[in-house]
């Protein structure tokens, strides 16, 4: 069954003359057990898609999809108390800069303390305190926590960046969520600390068969954590497949610009050329093109990209442009031959 | 070819203040030797903490060094001479949005080290100006607009227009490229090594993406803990790292390029 599928979500932002629409008709399905990568550069609405998942969007956006089911239930549906007690209970989320988003005036014990459920804790009402107090040690050992005496007692301040992000992901964990959402746990991180994140959230999502959603701004830093893959652009979907249909076979010219302006996705790239990108620079909300919005950047768009192009569907790798990059046959050989 | 920057023994050292039994020396940066050429790239990787900010900011003269001399072409830097560094060493920041003032338009911005540094008159100094926008890339009659106007990429490109618009020898990038989308960065890179081309500018690279590093540098050094752990070509240490801190450093980056080779 499908644990989260969502159809055609749209995201507008309320303003006084004119509503905008910040996240254009975007489809996206996870399964369970699945790590999927959602990937847009700033401003293309990945972050907000999350914030609508969960449920957190205020009043100046407005939210409508054809479908949006959690595991079977509609979500639109429910009303807000039955809603936030089913997504509280089943997905977790955490987000960049950790430090910023623990409390800075009290100490990560009783940040912990505070996740965890109580109804969870058996026994009497003076055992109650002890329980609560080893759950959060367990907890903290789950997110290969060692030291976790002066862990629990120090103040975020008095952490680094990625052991604030596995208290982070404890205090996510104490709910035993089926989805996590990611949104870029590893920005402005050292390489050998994302190196630790990541391969926390890959051992979560082995052992504990948790889904996660992983977003981020680079194609390059998750892809080796994936197993599918969905780009976004200025709010519009673009392209989903396979973790390797995305680098192999970019059917999208957004997408294959993105795998061919990383300088260490091309090897055999000869050092200090000209690397492909894109001409011009990523609209704002307020000035969106009609239409395809890449449409002015792309180097094929046609008088047709005027419309919104419609989603098609090769083989489960799902591209959203009206002249797609489908290889020749000979190429779609070569590429056999690769793998 | 002659040596353009050539660096000795340069170190750097904090005393926290006390009493004299407990005063407390906090080494940043040990001596450091190399030197740079023109069209060359110098990449500059390590840790948090493994003072390669510090090197950036003893190299500009932000902070005076605890010892060691800076030659630029063969002659002596000395630490008060802050014209000359202005001048021919330049150095764009990380964040560019705050490094610009958000109360002067750029003409303005870009007006005052020319005011500082030369002796041109108003017009000569506005054609200047003109001239170098078009050179990043952006429109001579951007001069009128706020930083506020610009997208993040483009204000990187004012901050490259003034680091340049002195026609400096070096320019130091301390993750310059680190907050840009990957499109916009490949475009940044691109322009980079064009600007390279043209003025025969000597990049100094700071930064933790290898695939830049290795797509944009000629040499690459390796600092742990304000040392210098590993140095040389780049494609020599990438291929055959040598030492620890080096290869854990590849190691993290390097998954899933091997896994997608092998394949």
């Amino acid at each position: 069954m499908n644990l989260l599928d969502i159809r055609n979500l749209s995201i507008e932002l309320i303003s006084e003359n004119k509503n905008i629409l910040a996240v254009d008709k975007v489809s996206l399905i996870m399964k369970e057990g699945e790590v999927r990568g959602l990937v847009g550069e700033s401003g293309s609405g990945k972050s907000l898609l999350a914030q609508a998942i969960v449920g957190v969007l205020n009043d100046k956006w407005k939210v409508h999809a054809d479908r949006f089911h959690w595991r079977g239930v509609d979500l639109l549906r429910l009303s807000i108390a039955e809603r936030k007690a089913l997504i509280s209970r089943d997905i977790a989320m955490i987000f960049q800069e950790p430090m910023a988003c623990l409390d800075p005036t009290t100490t990560i014990k009783n940040q912990l303390a505070e996740a965890i459920d109580t109804s969870s804790l058996t026994g009497f009402f003076w055992q109650k305190q002890r329980q609560r107090n080893e759950a959060a040690i367990k907890l903290l050992h789950k997110v290969g926590i060692k030291k976790h005496n002066a862990c629990l007692n120090s103040y975020p301040h008095q952490l680094t960046d990625a052991l604030c992000q596995r208290v982070m992901i404890a205090i996510a964990l104490a709910r035993r969520p089926i989805l996590l959402i990611a949104d870029e746990p590893t920005a402005a991180m050292e390489n050998t600390n994302q190196g630790q994140i990541f391969r926390l959230l890959a051992s979560l999502n082995q052992l504990k068969n948790m889904s996660i959603l992983l977003i981020s701004h680079d194609l390059e830093n998750i892809t080796h954590w994936t197993h599918k893959i969905t780009v976004m652009y200025s709010g519009q979907f673009v392209e989903a497949g396979t973790t390797e249909q995305i680098f192999k076979n970019p059917l999208h010219p957004y997408t294959k610009a993105l795998v061919d302006s990383s300088p260490s996705a091309n090897i055999e790239l000869p050092a200090k050329s000209r690397l492909m990108a894109l001409p011009g620079t990523i609209p704002i909300l307020q000035h969106l093109p009609i239409g395809c919005r890449l449409g002015p950047r792309c180097p094929r768009a046609q008088q047709a990209c005027v419309q919104a192009p419609t989603i098609t569907s090769f083989h489960d790798h799902k591209v959203s442009c009206h002249y797609p990059l489908i290889p020749t046959k000979a190429k779609r050989k070569a590429i056999k031959e690769v793998c | 070819m002659t040596e353009l920057l050539k660096v000795e023994e340069l170190s750097k050292s904090y005393q926290q203040k006390g009493f004299w039994f407990k005063k407390k020396v906090t080494i940043a940066l040990e001596p450091i030797s190399f030197s740079i050429e023109a069209h060359k790239t110098l990449a500059i990787i390590g840790d948090t903490g493994s003072g390669k900010s510090t090197l950036a900011k003893l190299l500009v003269g932000a902070e005076p060094a605890s010892s060691g001399h800076i030659y630029l072409n063969g002659k002596k830097l000395h630490d008060s001479s802050y014209k000359e560094r202005c001048q021919h060493i330049r150095m764009i920041f990380q964040d560019s949005g705050t490094t610009l003032n958000p109360s002067l338009t750029i003409l303005q911005l870009l007006d005052e080290p020319l005011k500082l540094n030369t002796t041109f008159n108003e017009k000569k100094r506005q054609e200047l100006i003109r001239v170098t926008l078009q050179q990043v890339g952006l429109l001579g009659d951007h001069m009128n607009f706020y930083p506020h106007m610009f997208s993040g990429g483009q204000k990187q490109r004012i901050s490259l227009a003034r680091a340049i618009i002195l026609q400096p020898q070096v320019i130091i990038l301390d993750e310059a490229l680190a907050a840009l989308d990957p499109s916009l960065r490949s475009q940044m890179i691109n322009l980079l090594l064009d600007l390279q081309q043209q003025m025969g500018l000597a990049y100094i690279l700071i930064s933790h993406n290898l695939g830049i590093i290795r797509h944009f540098s000629d040499e690459v050094l390796v600092l742990s803990h304000g040392k210098v752990v590993e140095s040389g070509k780049t494609m020599e240490v990438m291929n055959k790292p040598q030492h620890k801190v080096t290869q854990r450093l590849l190691m993290n980056q390097n998954f899933q390029l091997r896994s997608r080779t092998v394949k």
